[in-house]
């Protein structure tokens, strides 16, 4: 069909259309032109910013993390290799259907592990594709060997060698040295205290020093920087278009601790106790030389990936293992507090050293009569005697005459109801009653009355301390007045071991105490230890004149029948304390010691205090003669250095899941505890199992009580967590099985120093009296 | 049959557009140039396939533009009905590639049929509206209209089905183009604007507008479209929202676009192109090499030469002897400017990713043999301007 004539003239109608069609093809490509302008001239930095975040690389270089010594040099906490497993996502293909399942499978994941995983990955895949992410930590010896020979085949999967915590000491000090675990989101994004930023799944100290002195342990990364191309291999090429391809990382400071390792393990191991502390603090400088807090946790453990199930585990153990005893925790001072009652006495200028009273074994304060530890009564006894047998009735006396407010304000100057400053542990105030306390506090009873200051004159009532007060203030008395900020750290030393700064004694505090009080006050210290039938005459040593008193503080109410303490309950028994101090001629050394729920200060807390001292003096003389050349100066420092297959066996095998232990009601559960500082301890109920329920026959519960072995702070290599053993060995699960009754311990605790005098009876140990309000003031 | 329908006389000599096949030539060689840098190693060096590609397009342009044009007009039917057939046939023996069956696999050459549905589906157009032509009534209701919609319709959706969402928008677009230029009356304007109202409203409901995850809204045509088409709109109007996933190609395009600058990183040096970031950088996104590499205002100039390519196209058109020759040389242009549109709209963030080539930059031969092709039809079209 061929086109009809006078169709085929395009006409002179079209040639307007002409101009449109053209006019409308250059708005066009004008449209084009401008965003081209936007991209190309006005966003050009922002999308060359992009393009070379593109290209470039940046694989970070960690810094070490500095470590952190004791006072002679042996090493606390280290870093040592983690093989970490890390997916980037932009490189794995098909990673949440193949690669991640065949890792899971190569490492024996279960599902819940897994789909974490590809959680883990789909997240980092949207926000950061780029940057690896840690699917699994510290992988064990024969899982690495598994995952290294499949490497090839998971595409972008990594294995890498990532430095990691490792806390030699596992749970000794563990409150003190802290841990360390995953920054948060929330705290990314504020700007970092010390200007260097982190960086998403970077690690932060948490707790003790690894928080307090975060910035000083941590480092400045270095960086690598390589040219990559949308695979991620590096193009060797185009090396050219960076500038600076490597910044050398800068390792974190060292920290060096005034805790001698060496006293600090005789401590840990001459502790008795299910629960308590001990400290010991340099007389003259306030700097802590060590420090016990019993059950502890095993930091190892929670530096790393914890789940919230076993931090909640933690958080319900009825021991409360994280609560750092010596500060976190106040305990009724009981007779220990009794020499700061004297020094109120002697300063109010109504009672001398020579004041007498007469002890019948009662003080009657209006209808009521405050009952003294001794039934029969001490008879007539002065300010001395007093002390040295804990006569409560001259206490009561000084609390009638002078009523609280004189005392409180000695014990405030002694630092009491206030924080110590320590900062680098968590710390309550305690509480140093006044009479404007009682006010508010017992407001509903008519506020306060003369029966507090009695309660608060021998301890007991609201009087409150920490072990680490208690310390302070012994060591006070002992150096003439001087109450010191208690110090952990001595000095920062750099990588390579020079000291960059070292901490001075401060004083907090000087109190006025008068020489000739001191001496009467330290006379009669002296007499509870060296004086057989002394209370704390366990803690006497050979050479060295040991000054101390013993405490016993009143869980609860006492009852008409006085029990023995095996016979009670345990969340019931009394708290065992001792506080000395030596040489009483120049002291240079106070301990204290707190058994919670131990029972007496003499037989369950002084002998504690005697093995420290023992200890420190021998050192004293051994380091003495080293330095003179006697002995041969060691290379490396003696005691047990902690290395073992802990160090590098990662504590996997730890994070079992085990259920939590509920807190036991306070009428039944005897307290199966041993081990509490193994590594393995912290998570495991320890007492699980073996709860015997409360209608349960007192004797049964009698019998149960088992005291801590005897704990290897470095526990040798056997005793380390083993990789092949994913259950932990729950310790004291076989407490039936040991024969070891409190009558034989008893024995055999008690035989190295059982006085000579054996006709001599022991002293039935101070208990102080009701803790009951009065009924009626006066 | 064939050396039958070419004839070349001396006379129509001096017609030939020599500022189309210039300007043309001149883009395909800077294609070639580019290319080098393009696909530099590791990649294979596919220039010297680009630059055989384009001799034998020059041929095919020869050839087109020798044949005699009564026979184009004999053609376009029979054409366009091959080119029908050939997409249809696709559904069953196509090879898949990228998702989309678009291919006949024939030994080493593999023929995209789409790439000539274009001229088929232009030579039908201008048939239609050469012989559909009223002096008295030169504006078209929605009647006469509905012939030309069908005739652009059926391949568009054939294409569409494919799925090969670019394609089909240009057949779309050229189409609507030449309805527009074959004047419409304005009940027609109305309807057209209303209905680019309606795409945009749905694109509005189903891609930007949000609800609340556990009572989503219904969307309109969302769930009819295969999922990467989807994703591809929604990674059009939210680019940043997924670097590595369906808004990487638009992402890493818009980051080498705007990395160029005023000046460029030099040819070769783009690290975006020699980095791999950009996948088909040889192909669709072969602009944003040369955006990346030469900057600004070479990407000025290259626009400006696409400008005088289109404009002396119109010229053609202008100067065409009938209605046929003059709409052939309107879709001829209009499909060259669609084309570039889209694509360049595409690299620079403007558009969805739709999977179309820039016209004789981008490599492949299916791509530069069609668009030589067209271009042949206007020097056809012009040298007989004054022929009866």
């Amino acid at each position: 069909m061929s086109p009809v004539l006078g169709h085929n003239s395009p006409g002179r109608d079209l040639k307007v259309r002409y101009l449109w069609l053209g006019l409308a093809m250059l708005a066009g490509i004008l449209a084009l032109a401008v965003q081209l302008y936007r991209l190309q001239v006005i966003r050009h930095d922002e999308y060359t910013a992009k393009s070379v975040s593109n290209f470039v690389k940046e694989t970070r270089i960690l810094a070490d993390r500095g470590m952190i010594k004791d006072a002679h040099g042996q090493i606390l906490v280290q870093n040592r290799p983690s093989f970490d497993v890390f997916v980037t996502p932009a490189f794995c293909e098909r990673c949440d259907t193949e690669v991640l399942p065949r890792v899971g499978q190569l490492l024996g994941w279960d599902a819940a592990t897994l789909t974490k995983a590809v959680d883990d990955v789909k997240a980092a895949r949207r926000k950061a594709p780029f940057r690896p992410v840690a699917v699994r930590i510290d992988l064990r010896r024969d899982e690495l060997d598994i995952l290294s020979a499949h490497l090839r085949g998971l595409s972008g999967v990594d294995v890498v060698a990532v430095p990691h915590r490792a806390y030699r000491t596992s749970t000794v000090l563990a409150h003190v040295l802290g841990y360390m675990n995953e920054i948060s989101e929330r705290e990314l994004e504020r700007p970092p205290p010390d200007g260097r930023p982190y960086q998403p799944a970077d690690y932060v100290g948490r707790a003790g020093l690894e928080r307090s002195f975060e910035a000083t342990l941590r480092g400045e990364d270095g960086v690598t920087r390589a040219v990559v191309d949308a695979r991620g291999q590096s193009i060797a090429g185009l090396q050219w278009l960076i500038d600076e391809h490597e910044v050398l990382p800068k390792p974190g400071n060292n920290l060096v601790l005034s805790i001698d390792m060496r006293l600090q393990e005789v401590a840990e191991q001459a502790f008795p106790g299910t629960a308590g502390a001990v400290v010991a603090v340099d007389v003259k400088t306030g700097f802590i030389l060590a420090m016990v807090s019993r059950p502890g946790f095993d930091p190892n453990v929670l530096t790393g990936r914890v789940t919230a199930a076993q931090m909640a585990a933690l958080a319900k153990d009825p021991l409360q293992p994280m609560i750092f005893r010596p500060t976190a925790q106040h305990y009724s001072p009981g007779s220990t507090f009794k020499v700061l009652t004297s020094i109120a006495a002697f300063r109010s200028g109504q009672f001398s050293p020579q004041s007498t009273a007469t002890c019948h074994g009662g003080y009657r304060l209006g209808r009521r009569t405050w009952r003294c530890h001794l039934d029969r009564g001490h008879g007539v006894v002065d300010a001395r005697t007093a002390l040295q047998k804990s006569c409560d009735v001259w206490y009561y006396k000084v609390g009638d005459t002078l009523g609280l407010d004189p005392i409180a304000k000695v014990g405030e100057e002694f630092g009491l109801g206030q924080p110590t400053g320590i900062g680098v542990v968590g710390e309550v105030p305690g509480i140093m009653p006044t009479e404007a306390y009682h006010d508010r506090v017992h407001k509903r009873y008519g506020g306060y009355m003369k029966g507090f200051a009695l309660n608060s004159s021998t301890g007991q009532g609201d009087v409150n301390v920490t072990p680490l007060q208690l310390a302070l203030m012994y060591a006070a008395i002992a150096n003439g007045g001087k109450v010191w900020v208690p110090q952990l750290v001595r000095s920062i030393e750099d990588a390579e071991g020079k000291a960059i700064r070292s901490f001075e004694p401060k004083l907090a505090r000087q109190v006025e105490l008068k020489p000739e009080h001191r001496k009467v006050l330290v006379d009669a210290l002296v007499s509870v230890v060296n004086e057989p039938g002394g209370t704390a005459y366990r803690a006497r040593l050979e050479d060295v004149t040991v000054a101390g008193k013993t405490g016993t503080a009143q869980v609860a109410r006492l009852g008409a029948v006085r029990l023995k303490t095996h016979q009670m309950d345990y969340w019931l028994r009394d708290h065992a304390w001792f506080a000395a101090f030596a040489p009483a001629e120049d002291p240079e050394i106070a301990i204290v010691v707190l058994n919670e729920h131990g029972g007496h200060g003499g037989a369950d807390a002084a002998p504690t205090a005697q093995a420290v001292f023992r200890k420190y003096f021998d050192l004293k003389r051994e380091d003495s003669a080293r330095a003179a050349g006697q002995l041969p100066v060691a290379a490396a420092p003696t005691g047990g250095v902690p290395v073992g297959a802990q160090s590098f066996a990662p504590p996997s095998h730890i994070l079992s899941g085990q259920p939590a232990p509920v807190r036991a009601p306070r009428a039944s559960p005897q307290l199966v505890t041993s081990g509490m500082t193994l590594p393995a301890a912290v998570l495991v109920p320890a007492h699980g199992g073996t709860t015997v329920p409360a209608s349960a026959p007192v004797e049964t519960a009698a019998r149960v009580p088992v005291r801590a072995p005897k704990v290897a702070v470095l526990p040798p290599a056997s005793a380390a967590p083993t990789t092949q053993d994913p259950q932990p060995v729950v310790p004291g699960a076989g407490s039936g099985e040991q024969p070891e009754g409190p009558t034989a311990r008893e024995a055999t605790q008690d035989s190295p120093v059982r006085p000579r005098d054996v006709s001599a009876p022991e002293t039935p140990e101070e208990t102080e009296p009701t803790l009951a309000l009065p009924e009626e003031g006066q | 049959m064939d050396l039958m329908q070419m004839r070349v006389e001396r006379r129509m000599v001096p017609h030939v557009p020599w500022g189309v096949v210039l300007t043309a030539l001149v883009l395909a060689l800077i294609g070639i140039w580019n290319l080098a840098s393009a696909a530099r190693p590791p990649h294979t060096p596919v220039w010297k396939a680009q630059l055989a590609y384009l001799g034998i397009s020059v041929v095919a342009m020869g050839v087109v533009a020798a044949l005699k044009f009564q026979f184009l007009q004999r053609i376009a039917l029979p054409f366009y009905v091959v080119n029908l057939l050939a997409l249809v046939a696709l559904r069953f023996v196509g090879h898949t590639a990228k998702g989309a069956e678009s291919w006949f696999n024939l030994g080493p050459l593999r023929i995209q049929p789409a790439e000539f549905m274009k001229i088929g589906l232009i030579l039908m157009m201008a048939k239609f509206f050469h012989d559909d032509f009223r002096p008295s009534d030169d504006r078209y209701g929605f009647l006469r209209l509905v012939r030309p919609a069908l005739i652009a319709a059926v391949p568009t959706v054939l294409v569409l089905a494919q799925p090969d969402l670019g394609t089909a928008m240009m057949l779309g677009l050229t189409s609507l183009t030449l309805l527009l230029f074959a004047r419409v009356r304005w009940p027609v304007a109305v309807v057209l604007v209303t209905g680019l109202l309606t795409v945009s409203v749905v694109i509005w409901n189903d891609y930007v507008r949000k609800s609340p995850p556990d009572q989503p809204h219904a969307t309109l045509l969302r769930h009819r479209l295969k999922k990467h088409q989807s994703a591809r709109i929604s990674g059009w109007l939210d680019p940043e929202s997924d670097l590595r996933g369906t808004n990487y190609h638009s992402a890493q395009s818009k980051i080498a676009v705007g990395s160029g600058g005023l000046t460029g990183k030099g040819w070769q040096k783009g690290t975006q192109t020699g980095l791999s970031f950009l996948p088909e950088q040889h192909t669709d996104f072969i602009f944003s090499v040369w955006a990346e590499e030469q900057g600004f205002l070479a990407c000025v100039g290259l626009l400006a030469l696409y400008a005088m390519l289109l404009l002396y196209s119109l010229g053609v058109a202008s100067q065409a002897r009938d209605r046929f020759g003059a709409f052939i040389a309107v879709g001829v242009t209009a499909m060259l400017f669609w084309q570039v549109f889209e694509n360049i709209g595409m690299v620079i963030g403007l558009l969805p990713v739709t999977g179309i080539t820039l016209p004789l930059l981008s490599y492949g031969g299916s791509s530069m043999l069609s668009v030589m092709m067209s271009l042949g039809l206007l020097v056809n079209i012009a040298m007989r301007r004054h022929m009866f």
